[in-house]
């Protein structure tokens, strides 16, 4: 018995999926070489990708189910490191943000990260009943709460940035459980109207203080923004994808944008601006081209699952995913602040990937019991 | 689901929409951007020809010294203001001068580098380097540095360099060679005149720098082309010998020239008192040097001038030998009857001229020897105003020498236009007028170089040479390869103007103003005290009244002139010299002028002058000072003897 569901498991295993992941990865650890020539991330980060890869093997053949039913534990799991790591003695503050916790021989472990699976699976149990009725208001706001709590001890580390990536989560599971259309149009409109009616506002009334407007002036025009303070960012980032072209750029590692220190953060936040300087055109369109491939596999997979609580979990890290990765690299390219959200699969960074593997894991786990029935 | 499908392809679709924006259309401009902003050109100062004087001596050379400066490209919007204080303590520089380099850095965008600290001790070259981290943005860079002779010595003939000034910096002149702020130039003397050959090249070296402006490798480094060595028609042993006199002299004011009547080569040129060019080259930005500057700017007895090409002074009786020769040429007197009387002055209307004798009834040799001013009157007159005029025009006294050095000025010469200015209630040329312009006062206002030219040229039958310095820019590598300069010689800065130019004048006049010359110095003449036996000084002394007659006492003396020239019939060297406020020319220029003449009997005759005292003259290059006490005994020893002199 155990033979022949390991056969099928093999043959129904997604092959594809966790072949462009791993290929991302090593993909993102010769730009994170690049990046930083003369330090040891890279070893890290293929440390982090055998991690990443053994916890995502364990957790595809185990049924994803169990799991999701100990949702709760892992959810409150996840909170307590949260709460861990804003003690100073445990969380390690950089750049003003306590998001860190130490983990002896691999630098640093960001707990954020790891809890937006935890809070994607708690969300995925929550919603995932067989249902037939709209959502109702009660339900909408146990999810908001579900977000919440994770939400509200990311913000006093403060890292404003990551709990941008928890927004989608929560709206993606709302949006696929029949939440009201109208309600989604309405809310859509909203957005559209009123955060740039507040922002004109906020600045008639000074609500908008300057420095924050000086940095939606550095998105919306770049090249005239203060180059040298708060727009140094963007514009050295913007500055190091041109010098990209079609096919990379023709000095060598050493005296590149990131290896003279122009570009700040090359191995994390900025390493799509490192990839588009070495590969250009070219390297970078690849590299959507697979996570859109990435991406639509994810989809197909929950599209398939078995079970509303499988597509649920699915769709929600497609959602998380999807928003970071356009955040990430919109911020290379100057279109989006400048946020700390790493790139997923290809920034450095130990939780971000081991917890990107988790969640393929989840989502190849639902793939294989789509027949278990 | 399919909606999110949609939406995820949409939203990494318009991703690469912006990339292809970024890196296809305008990649080439952002990365030129990117390039540039991590390349850095730092300049390599190109070595400052050397000045030789006319026998090989080191008159002026540069030694390295560092600078402490801030790279511009680094420092770009920032404000500079918070580093005054740290860098005015760290480095012990003025805030005031730190501020107003930043201030000036502001208005001049083009300004590659800010200097914070010139001259930088091995102090200051420890203290950058230990606040790298700090400040990395300040960097140490070597500049050679003039080195001028201690003492001031030669001053105004080698001039100073300095830093190109803003104003300079809006000319088209300087644009088209290519200077740029901060640029070491000549600023006065040979060193502005020949600038072009002296300055260089500079090199660069092309690195690259990380974020912070720090250097992390060299690309290509571009050697700089040194400048040109030049060799001066100075003679160092005339030139401290004339500075000496001048040290020696009365007042201490004056100016003495020492040329070859043959050539047109400068021996010697003293302007008296000097100053020390190191003060432009090493101080000037320091408080003290600023101060410096200002207290020589405000002295009253004007150091900066070099009073042989930018004072003005009646030439006195010296006006004498051009008057004789031009007198003689327009026929106003004649070799064979060339006697008028002298009459003690002359009545002119209701004035009457005097002169300081009773000289009888002259010839012309007798007049110059005996500097009767009676003769000079009459023979004025029969010249009249448009002779007068024409001898200015044929000795060029009405134009500059256009000897090689910055700022010549130009003389005042005797004309009906020059009188219609100067008097304009009464513009007629009078005959009184006439009689002024005859010998050396009121209309006749000159520099001492155009004078020195005057007598050289009848020293030598009528050859006018331009007078200058420059013997040579030394040859510049080896023959054959491809970057070798011969070496260039004096050429007049106006092309146009001939080199001599020739005045005819019949031999048997110039010998007979010769002799009257030979007679002042060999024959009972004014100034009989310096003759040399065996070296045939001729001269003619002059003394320019400074004020009217009567105040001429004490700071208000007449100037004392003499010109001359040596051996009297076969020229070697014609000197001019003038003290300011001393009085009479044969009192006190001449015997000025006779140590220089020993100094040059010395060298060329190789045994002790007669009739002279013993004198020693420092062989050694000025600049080169291990026995400072030495010398300065030496000096004070000749000053002694000079006194000794002239209280014979």
């Amino acid at each position: 018995m155990v033979a022949i569901i390991h056969k099928r498991s093999w043959r129904d295993f997604d092959w594809i999926l966790a072949l462009l992941a791993i290929g991302i990865v090593l993909f993102g650890t010769v730009q994170i070489r690049n990046a930083q020539p003369t330090e040891t991330y890279w070893v890290k980060q293929l440390i982090g990708l055998s991690l990443g890869l053994v916890a995502m093997l364990a957790i595809a053949f185990t049924d994803y189910r169990r799991l999701l039913n100990l949702a709760p534990i892992f959810y409150v799991f996840g909170l307590v490191l949260l709460v861990l790591v804003l003690f100073p003695g445990i969380g390690l503050k950089i750049n003003g943000q306590r998001a860190w916790i130490r983990v002896g021989g691999l630098g640093q472990f960001q707990p954020s990260e790891f809890v937006k699976v935890t809070t994607a699976m708690m969300l995925a149990r929550y919603f995932g009943k067989n249902r037939i009725e709209v959502l109702t208001i009660k339900e909408m706001i146990v999810g908001g709460l579900i977000l919440a709590l994770p939400i509200g001890l990311i913000l006093l580390e403060p890292d404003v940035g990551s709990v941008l990536t928890y927004m989608p989560i929560l709206a993606v599971v709302l949006f696929l459980s029949a939440i009201r259309l109208r309600l989604v149009i309405a809310s859509a409109i909203l957005a559209i109207v009123l955060i740039p009616a507040a922002y004109m506002m906020g600045i008639k009334t000074g609500a908008v203080k300057a420095y924050q407007q000086e940095r939606i002036n550095v998105i919306l025009d770049p090249e005239n923004a203060d180059r040298r303070g708060i727009g140094y960012h963007t514009w050295q980032s913007i500055l190091t994808v041109g010098e990209g072209g079609l096919i990379g750029s023709r000095s060598s590692v050493e005296y590149s944008q990131s290896g003279l220190k122009f570009l700040p953060e090359p191995h994390t936040d900025f390493i799509y601006a490192v990839t588009a300087e070495n590969t250009g055109f070219a390297g970078c369109v690849m590299v959507l081209l697979a996570y859109v491939i990435l991406l639509s596999r994810l989809i197909t997979g929950a599209r398939r699952a078995s079970d509303r609580m499988g597509m649920l979990f699915i769709m929600a890290f497609v959602g998380g995913l999807t928003f970071q990765i356009f955040i990430n690299i919109g911020m290379a390219l100057g279109i989006s602040p400048v946020i700390g959200v790493p790139l997923p699969l290809m920034s450095a960074g130990l939780a971000s990937l081991i917890a990107t593997f988790i969640a393929i894991g989840f989502a190849i786990s639902v793939q294989l019991r789509r027949f278990v029935n | 689901m399919r909606f999110i499908q949609i939406l995820v392809i949409a939203m990494l679709g318009l991703l690469s929409v912006r990339l292809y924006v970024l890196q296809v259309v305008r990649g080439d401009r952002y990365a030129e951007i990117a390039v540039n902003q991590r390349r850095r050109r730092l300049p390599i100062p190109a070595p400052r020809g050397m000045i030789f004087d006319r026998e090989g001596r080191v008159i002026v050379d540069s030694r390295p010294t560092y600078n402490v400066i801030l790279t511009r490209e680094d420092v770009k919007g920032k404000d500079l203001t918070s580093l005054i204080d740290p860098l005015s303590q760290g480095l012990d520089v003025d805030k005031d001068i730190l501020r107003e380099y930043f201030e000036m850095v502001k208005t001049m965008p083009a300004f590659e580098s800010i200097k914070v600290k010139e001259n930088a001790s091995p102090g200051d070259i420890a203290w950058v380097e230990s606040h790298n981290f700090e400040f990395p943005e300040l960097r140490v860079e070597q500049q050679p540095q003039r080195r001028y002779p201690d003492n001031g010595i030669l001053a105004h003939v080698v001039g100073y360099v300095g830093e190109i000034s803003p104003e300079q910096l809006q000319k088209q002149s300087y644009k088209d060679k290519g200077l740029k702020p901060g640029d070491i130039i000549g600023q006065s003397g040979i060193e502005q005149t020949y600038d072009d050959y002296l300055r260089g090249k500079d090199g660069y070296r092309e690195v690259v720098v990380d974020s912070r402006g720090r250097i992390q490798d060299e690309i290509d480094t571009i050697a700089p082309i040194p400048g040109r060595d030049l060799v001066t028609t100075i003679d160092l042993d005339l030139q401290l010998a004339a500075e000496e006199q001048l040290r020696n002299s009365v007042t201490k004011r004056g100016v003495i020239i020492s040329a070859d009547p043959n050539n047109g080569e400068i021996l010697a040129l003293a302007s008296a008192p000097t100053f020390d060019p190191n003060l432009f080259s090493q101080r000037i930005t320091t408080k003290e040097g600023r101060a410096e500057y200002v207290k020589l700017l405000n002295d009253p007895e004007t150091p900066l001038i070099n009073r042989a090409i930018q004072s003005r002074q009646p030439p006195g009786s010296t006006w004498k030998i051009p008057m004789a020769i031009a007198g003689l040429k327009q026929g106003a007197i004649t070799l064979e009857h060339s006697n008028l009387v002298c009459g003690g002055g002359i009545q002119i209307g209701n004035k009457f001229t005097r002169c300081m004798k009773q000289h009888g009834m002259p010839d012309i040799k007798t007049a110059i020897t005996q500097s009767c001013d009676g003769y000079f009157y009459r023979l004025g007159l029969k010249m009249g105003i448009d002779g007068i005029v024409q001898m200015v025009d044929e000795f060029d006294l009405n134009k500059r020498t256009g000897i090689d050095l910055p700022n010549e000025i130009m003389n005042y010469t005797p004309s009906r236009e020059f009188k219609r200015k100067m008097q304009p209630r009464d513009p007629e040329w009078r005959d009184i007028d006439t009689v002024y312009a005859s010998f050396g006062q009121v209309y006749d206002i000159i520099t001492p170089i155009s004078l020195l030219r005057t007598i050289a040229a009848v020293s030598v039958d009528g050859r006018m040479y331009i007078p200058h310095v420059l013997k040579e820019v030394r040859a510049f590598g080896s023959p054959g390869t491809p970057d070798y300069k011969p070496a260039v010689g004096f050429q007049p800065l106006d092309p146009s103007r001939p080199n001599p130019k020739v005045i005819p004048i019949p031999e048997a006049i110039d010998k007979t103003v010769v002799q009257g010359m030979w007679q002042v110095v060999n024959a009972g003449g004014t100034a009989g005290r310096i003759k040399m036996d065996g070296f045939d000084i001729a001269g003619k002394t002059g003394t320019a009244q400074v004020v009217g007659l009567g105040k001429d006492t004490g700071k208000n003396k007449d100037h004392a002139w003499f010109v001359s020239y040596a051996p009297a019939f076969k020229p070697e060297l014609v000197m001019v010299a003038l003290i300011e406020n001393s009085g009479f020319g044969g009192t006190n220029a001449a015997p000025a002028v006779r140590g220089v003449y020993d100094a040059y009997y010395r060298k060329t005759r190789h045994e002790e002058p007669p009739g002279a005292v013993k004198q020693q003259i420092a062989k050694e290059a000025p600049e080169k000072k291990e026995t400072p006490e030495k010398k300065k005994t030496a000096a004070v020893t000749a000053a002694g003897q000079q006194t000794a002199v002239n209280n014979r």
